[in-house]
């Protein structure tokens, strides 16, 4: 357990993660509120990393349950494996005929297998998936719900019941609760509206593009090879990119990885021709690339101010039809 | 403290924020495990458990500074470094200062006197504050305040007075230090005069809200009737909406029984029946619609066009692809804008787009153009959407395009706003237009635009 909101920046960084007063705030609130934390945002500014760098701060395994459309419980929770259920009815077989034989009535014969029921639904043959996982770990663990916006309503009213008292209910065995509560980060790009009952469960946390300084800090510690005045030249372009109106901005691991491309160029010095051939590591659309490059002409006059750079307009208006 | 947190999250609540009975009740936990010595600590943690959307963030900011305190500079004693002499002279000076009023207000800036809450009260009644309950009034009536307390002509005043004490004979250093004094604490007063006002407003709102009677009964509202806060609490209403609609569209899809046989699902729900197959289970093709949607924005059509984009955002996953398209008079893509949500605001800036006086309704030619550039978006999963009155100031309406596109994709749905029996007056081609389309639906209300929108999972 932390004691103040310093001791989790300082055990982030430790983990080679920069916290803002805000993401460390939430995430001590959480684990002294026991609850999870819901964070949103634009996809790339790591909220992954962030539950990697929790679990890591506080020592726990991490858990990570990947969402996706057409998620269900059998995916997230629990699997019998009923292949193995089978293979056991069949190799038990003689077991079985054995103990049924000395039974002299059907009904006899049936409760002395109704006896032994519970062979066949024991843990024995649970095939425990990440939320199961999660909740009977003999170690505290954190989980990590990725993208929850993209399973469907259905899945995220299932999760209620295990995020609001960590216990999931198996019809066959009854109701297993958490033996640790597990820390849970849900992440969500906000493609879609989540339920209000999922957010009213947990603490709310706004991830967005870093700051100039901040992105910086990140770009120096995560690639330390890059010197410091073409990092801030790669930065200052991520940030001016950002302001333009692209089909898909740069996120903070495309930084990154354009800063490692960098290093592996041996780029000393950022010229026109260096940014035109890393574009691509930035940018993922052509025509995202094309609008760039005019966007970023003229970029060591100084005149280009990204800011007034003009958005799309209809051609067909600019001719005056 | 709690009452104080408690009337926050009623003057959130008044602003529009969401916040349920078990959040507030978080806030309060969270408050009792945080404490609220560290500002910033207390800050987050009420933000974190109250506001649960990123567009509501800058109204918790906007208030929060107004009812715990904004953490600016408070006014300081600037008498504190004259000697008695000095301080004989200045209340020579301020003796002679002409007006009153002015007299008053230097003395208390000189002393660092902030406004009582009496005084503040006093103010602010003679400003109009108890009857404001709009954040924009916050400036005008802060102005009016200041101006009672005469802080217009302190500039002025603080002149004069430091002639009258240079003619004193106070030296020159001490002056300049009295006036920093005034000057820095007159900053603090507007500072202070503007928080109470910000706050007085906020907490108006907040009275208002809870005075407020429950709307009746919009679901049934022409949407050319709603006010502003009707149509806000309708936009409240589509998110639940959504959720009916979403259950429904769902539930169709898992009872339908065509898909191929699930041999894993079937064997494990027939697991409690000994492996013997009783229960089957299918692999669902999972059908959802393709949907375009062409959407007239010309002012009649505003609110009917903008609830309809609300509710597909709501539904976006159960629909495969959408595209959205505007039009006045030249069609607008607006897929990338709409994907976000912000319905209002898009078709706010494509009203900006278009040339003010010249809101001249063509569907002809925003048909032509759509088929031009776009056509490769229908295909024959597709759905396209036609939201509009097919009022068409007598121009071409294109029927053969109309007739193109309804052989190319799946059908084609057309919701107008108009009473049918209106359809065949004035410049309307609806008459032509319906015969061509699958079907057509009635939407005046949110009622029958959800009914219409539910049809389309059919």
């Amino acid at each position: 357990m932390f004691k103040d909101k310093r001791e989790v920046q300082d055990c982030l960084g430790e983990q080679q993660y920069i916290a803002t007063d805000e993401i460390a705030t939430v995430l001590f609130l959480a684990e002294r509120l026991n609850k999870p934390v819901l964070a949103e945002g634009p996809a790339g500014v790591g909220k992954t990393e962030l539950a990697k760098a929790w679990a890591g701060a506080t020592g726990r395994e991490l858990i990570r349950l990947q969402c996706y459309e057409g998620l269900d419980e059998t995916k997230a929770l629990y699997e019998w494996e009923y292949a193995k259920q089978m293979l056991y009815t069949q190799l038990l077989r003689d077991k079985l005929s054995q103990l049924l034989s000395e039974a002299e009535t059907l009904s006899a014969a049936a409760d002395r297998l109704a006896a032994e029921e519970d062979v066949f639904f024991s843990e024995r043959f649970l095939l425990p998936r990440p939320l199961l996982r999660a909740l009977t770990s003999e170690k505290p663990v954190v989980l990590l719900i990725d993208e929850i916006d993209r399973s469907d309503t259905e899945f995220e009213a299932f999760l209620l019941e295990i995020l609001s008292d960590f216990q999931v209910s198996v019809p066959e065995l009854g109701t297993i609760r958490a033996r640790h509560q597990p820390l849970v980060l849900l992440t969500s790009n906000n493609t879609r509206e989540l339920s209000e009952a999922l957010k009213r469960r947990c603490l709310y946390l706004f991830v967005d593009y870093p700051s100039m300084e901040q992105e910086l800090n990140i770009v120096r510690l995560k690639v330390p090879d890059l010197n410091l005045k073409l990092a801030q030249q790669a930065v200052q372009i991520v940030q001016r990119l950002r302001g333009m109106d692209l089909k898909k901005s740069p996120s903070v691991s495309e930084t990154l990885d354009w800063a490692k491309a960098l290093v592996a160029l041996n780029a000393d010095h950022m010229d026109e021709a260096t940014l035109n051939n890393t574009l691509t590591v930035l940018l993922k659309h052509e025509a995202d690339v094309q609008r760039a490059r005019g966007g970023l002409e003229g970029r060591s006059g100084g005149a280009a101010d990204l800011d007034r750079y003009t958005p799309y307009t209809d051609p067909r208006r600019k001719r005056g039809r | 403290m709690d009452q104080r947190i408690v009337h926050f999250i009623t003057a959130l609540r008044a602003s529009g924020v969401r916040i349920s009975l078990a959040e507030s009740q978080d806030a309060m936990y969270a408050v009792d495990a945080l404490g609220v010595e560290d500002r910033e600590v207390f800050r987050l943690s009420l933000k974190s458990t109250l506001v649960k959307e990123a567009k509501d963030g800058p109204t918790f900011d906007r208030l929060f500074p107004l009812f715990f305190g904004s953490g600016r500079p408070q006014m300081m004693n600037g008498l504190a470094g004259l000697s008695a002499d000095d301080q004989d002279v200045l209340r020579e000076a301020l003796r002679q200062v002409l007006r009153e009023l002015q007299a008053e207000l230097l003395r208390r800036l000189m002393e660092g006197r902030p406004l009582s809450p009496e005084e503040l009260q006093q103010l602010g009644r003679q400003a109009g504050l108890p009857d404001a309950n709009q954040p924009y009034q916050q400036q005008w009536i802060t102005r009016r305040m200041l101006q009672r307390l005469g802080l217009q002509e302190l500039e002025q005043a603080i002149d004069e007075l430091m002639q009258l004490l240079a003619a004193l004979g106070m030296d020159n250093q001490q002056r300049q230090q009295l006036r920093d004094a005034i000057e820095g604490n007159a900053e603090a007063l507007q500072e202070q005069v503007e928080d109470y006002v910000g706050q007085q407003i906020a907490e108006n709102m907040a009275k208002e809200y809870e005075k407020r009677e429950p709307l009746d009964d919009l679901m049934h509202r022409p949407f050319e009737s709603l006010t502003e806060r009707e149509a806000d609490e309708l936009r409240r209403q589509v998110a639940r909406l959504a959720a009916q609609l979403r259950s429904r569209a769902a539930l169709r899809q898992k009872r339908g029984k065509e898909g191929t046989l699930d041999p894993k699902a079937t064997l494990r729900a027939n697991l409690q029946y000994g492996s013997v197959p009783i229960k089957m289970k299918f692999k669902h093709k999972t059908l959802k619609p393709k949907l375009v949607l062409i959407a007239d924005v010309s002012t009649s059509m505003r609110p009917v066009a903008e609830f309809m984009v609300r509710l597909m955002y709501e539904l976006s996953d159960q629909i495969a692809r959408a595209r959205s398209f505007a039009f006045i008079n030249h069609i607008h893509d607006l897929t990338h804008e709409f994907e976000h949500g912000r319905a209002a605001e898009v078709v706010q800036e494509v009203l900006e787009r278009i040339p003010p006086g010249y809101y001249n309704t063509d569907l002809g030619a925003a048909l032509a153009e759509f088929c031009h550039d776009n056509f490769d978006c229908v295909d024959r999963r597709t759905t396209v959407i036609f939201l509009g009155d097919g009022r068409n100031n007598y121009n071409d309406p294109r029927l053969d395009l109309i007739d193109q596109i309804k052989r190319r994709a799946r059908r084609i749905m057309w919701f107008n706003p108009e009473h049918p029996m209106q359809w065949r007056t004035g410049d309307s081609d609806m008459l032509q237009y319906a015969p061509l389309c699958d079907t057509v639906h009635r939407v005046s209300n949110l009622a029958e635009l959800a009914e219409a929108v539910d049809r389309l999972f059919d």
